[in-house]
């Protein structure tokens, strides 16, 4: 069941009604209410990924109890290594297992040794797992560091590990912040609710009118890479960079308005990181939650930048490459990553990592200066040639789109696959950056206008375009439920 | 909650109100003409309509009909003579035209070809050869008068049945609940890009996870169709197209089919020569066209494939001599 979808609105309509009208009285009918609809929600996509989740959820709640149990500290670390090597162990098997085997056998070819690969398993990769392994893993992390008490409420526990919203792909939430709210009882809102709405119909847009529509488009470049001249093998990957943000920021903002609707506040995911003035703001803009998890539990740990340059940089460098693998099981993902990391060391070598922490461009002015502008540019330029490895089935697919660019320099206009007029998406495109630009204070306020007749034109409008974009014949499903 | 329903339906109706004035402003939707049975049970237009037909989300095809006197798409009204020479066109919505301003129809690009030569066009979305035969027999008058006719028609889809009657599906539409119903152009825009086909669906896919979500993934293979159930399609198109011929006293010496050969069985071309029916092929200008030759939104004959077929076609009628040029 995908947020865009007819299933998926009936479903939310009725749960919407049941959850503040029958279940409000009592938080404990509230919580197995929402465990209930959360299981229908993902049982939806392949039931048997049910039993998975509830492993997840079964072993970390008896491992966080243990790990706050033992006085001592290696027992404490011995519990929490249980978690880790559980959900490190079901995300292995479930998405690198048949990469880790591949990969293998292609090295031993290299050696001069032929195997032959009968090992790889035919794995459906369960939808989310990436995202609640981590969430999970952030609960017995959290009691670990003892910044949460673990909850001898399991309904709630459970509730929290599949709180359906951000299940599938995010944000994915501390357990400080999400199951302390779960552990609440909940109140209609009736300014909650409407700011959910909101943020519903703004990621429906981005999801419908930016990424669906372009979606073709980039398919078709990437899939005959080797026909296109620069100009377009530019324009395919420009057009991917605002695929992927309308897709993921349109998924999470859909997520958040939904979790809004159920009287849950999940943490901001995407803060315009295309507006970024250095790659260090766009990594503090993009993929928030993921960015902030791998900080605390994996940059942190290993030393954060308190154990000397070398050990820093280093620190620096495995949280990317970690970022990149997962994403998903393909060398591409580690490349992006490794791309990342050489692209934000300088900054973080000079000391400009945090230069424009929470800060944001033209702060107070209607328009950027022109240096300002030139930042965004480049490093626009920058995370777009990025998406090459991310989009790009294989690294040799990836190398060889690039090199189209340097080498294939004819100029040809670009027609659309389905004979669309081009000029449309072109027009799209920039009044999306220019409103984008416009909100760019509001990350969780879409329309933060005064006058309720500008805030329904806008409404109006963003329906409008729904439908002069909507395309039936296309994949609707979200890309990161790949990962 | 209340306050949040109450609002929620002043929003929505307000909303839904603004998007029927934008589609409206600037006409994203076609206009639906009025179709009747007349009295001969030839189902057509209802005579002197006009309006505009829309492709795509975004207006991608947009183009004006003009139903004239006879019920068809035509920029002109027929009055056949028998003093003069004039063509008819008989075909489904290829002839029809739709998808083409009715001042630039295939007809007219006929027209072009010769001096003074009016053609008329009998185009209907959904006419088979049993629609064509019967209408060219139920306008006997008319088309007694009239020197050449050409029939399209398209092997795999015209030649389903061996006999005419009026097909009620379409006619349903004419009700005055379907009539009302397409007042509302918001719904007829949603509903022609697509955007109702997942309601629409929904039913079906509910039932199917309720049946197949605890089945085997695997799907049964799909029969495959053999050489001798082709055959034996073939053999009923052909008795079919034999009735019909039969039935309305089809005049080989008038009338001349208009089809794509390669899309054509050669048991039927065969059949074609054998007994002397005359029929004029499209394909090879088709396929030659280093241009395409079909709307990018569906098949239909986009302006140059209506250039290339009215070529094939004046080219047909010069070179045998049916239309003689100075």
């Amino acid at each position: 069941m995908i947020f865009n979808s007819v299933e998926f609105f009936i479903f939310l309509v009725i749960s919407y009604l049941l959850y503040w009208k029958v279940f409000q009285k009592h938080l404990k009918a509230q919580n197995l209410f929402l465990l209930i609809i959360s299981y229908i929600f993902y049982g939806w996509w392949d039931y048997r990924f049910l039993s998975l989740i509830f492993l997840s959820t079964v072993v970390d709640y008896f491992v966080g109890q243990q790990i706050y149990a033992q006085t001592q500290q290696h027992k404490r670390k011995q519990w929490l290594w249980v978690s880790v090597v559980f959900n490190i162990g079901l995300l292995g098997f479930f998405k690198y297992f048949n990469f880790f085997v591949d990969s293998w056998v292609d090295m031993a070819a290299l050696m001069g040794y032929h195997i032959k690969s009968t090992w790889t398993l035919r794995i459906i990769l369960p939808v989310g797992i990436s995202f609640y392994t981590f969430q999970t893993m952030s609960y017995a992390f959290d009691i670990y560091y003892k910044q949460l008490k673990p909850t001898k409420n399991f309904i709630a526990f459970a509730a929290f590990v599949s709180f359906f919203p951000q299940l599938v792909a995010g944000p994915i939430e501390r357990a400080s912040n999400l199951l302390s709210q779960i552990t609440h009882a909940r109140k209609f809102n009736y300014n909650q609710t409407v700011e959910g709405l909101k943020l519903i119909l703004w990621g429906l847009f981005k999801k419908i009118v930016i990424a669906d529509a372009l979606a073709p488009i980039v398919d078709d470049i990437f899939a005959n890479a080797n026909t296109y001249p620069a100009t377009t093998l530019i324009l395919g990957v420009t057009l991917f960079s605002f695929q992927i943000y309308g897709d993921f920021s349109g998924y999470s903002d859909i997520a958040i308005g939904t979790a809004k609707l159920f009287g849950v506040e999940l943490m901001t995911n995407f803060k315009f990181p295309y507006l970024s003035r250095n790659i260090a703001e766009f990594w503090q803009r993009w993929h928030i939650s993921l960015s902030e998890w791998f900080r605390y539990y994996i940059y942190i740990p290993l030393g954060g930048s308190k154990q000397g340059r070398f050990k820093a940089l280093r620190n620096v460098a495995i949280v990317f490459l970690i970022s990149g693998f997962w994403h998903g099981a393909n060398w591409t993902f580690i490349a992006w990553g490794a791309f990342h990391a050489l692209a934000f060391i300088p900054l973080f070598v000079v000391g400009n990592n945090k230069k424009y922490k929470d800060t944001i461009v033209a702060e107070n002015r209607v328009l950027p200066t022109f240096s300002e502008l030139l930042k965004m540019l480049f490093v626009f330029a920058l995370v777009t040639f990025s998406w090459i490895f991310f989009r790009a089935d294989t690294i040799t697919h990836a190398m060889a789109y690039i090199g189209g660019i340097f080498t294939r320099t004819d100029i040809t206009a670009y027609a659309h696959p389905m004979g669309y007029r081009m000029i449309d998406y072109y027009v799209l495109i920039i009044l999306f950056v220019v409103y984008e630009f416009i909100i760019r204070q509001y990350p969780r306020h879409p329309f933060p206008f005064k006058h309720k007749a500008v805030r329904f034109a806008i409404y109006t409008l963003l329906l409008f375009l729904m439908l002069l974009f909507y395309d039936d014949g296309i994949d609707k499903s979200f890309i990161y439920f790949q990962f | 909650m209340k306050k949040l329903i109450v609002r929620l339906c002043i929003y929505g109706l307000l909303m839904l109100l603004s998007l029927e004035l934008l589609v409206r402003a600037f006409h994203l939707t076609k206009d639906y003409p009025v179709r009747i049975v007349d009295a001969q049970e030839v189902e057509k237009w209802q005579p002197h309509q006009t309006g505009y037909s829309v492709t795509g989300n975004r207006r991608q095809n947009f183009s004006e009909f003009h139903i004239n006197s006879a019920g068809f798409n035509s920029s002109r009204d027929y009055k056949p003579s028998k003093t003069h020479f004039e063509i008819a066109l008989v075909g489904d919505s290829f002839i029809e035209g739709f998808h083409q301003p009715y001042y630039n129809s295939i007809g007219k690009k006929i027209e072009a070809h010769f001096n003074n030569i009016p053609v008329y066009e009998y185009g209907y979305a959904g006419y088979d050869f049993a629609d064509e035969v019967h209408l060219v027999d139920a306008y006997k008058d008319t088309f007694e008068a009239i020197d050449c006719v050409i029939l399209n028609l398209t092997f795999k889809d015209d030649l389903e049945r061996d006999t005419y009657s009026v097909l009620t599906d379409r006619m349903r539409f004419e009700t005055p609940f379907y009539r009302r119903l397409r007042q509302f152009k918001l719904l007829n825009y949603a509903k022609n890009i697509g955007a109702l086909n997942p309601i629409k669906a929904l039913p079906g896919k509910l039932i199917n996870t309720v049946k197949g979500r605890f089945k085997s993934d695997k799907q049964a293979p799909q029969k495959a169709v053999s050489s001798v159930d082709s055959l034996a399609i073939y053999q009923k198109r052909l008795d079919n197209f034999i009735a019909l011929t039969t039935t309305y006293n089809y005049n080989k010496a008038k009338n001349i089919l208009l089809l794509d050969a390669s899309k054509t069985p050669d048991v039927f071309l065969n059949y074609l020569h054998t007994h002397n029916y005359k029929y004029i092929d499209y394909s090879q200008l088709l396929a030659q066209s280093k241009t395409k030759t079909n709307l990018v939104y569906d098949m239909h004959w986009n302006d140059h494939g209506r250039t290339l077929v009215a070529k094939a076609i004046a080219d047909y009628l010069k070179t045998h001599g049916i239309v003689k040029t100075p």
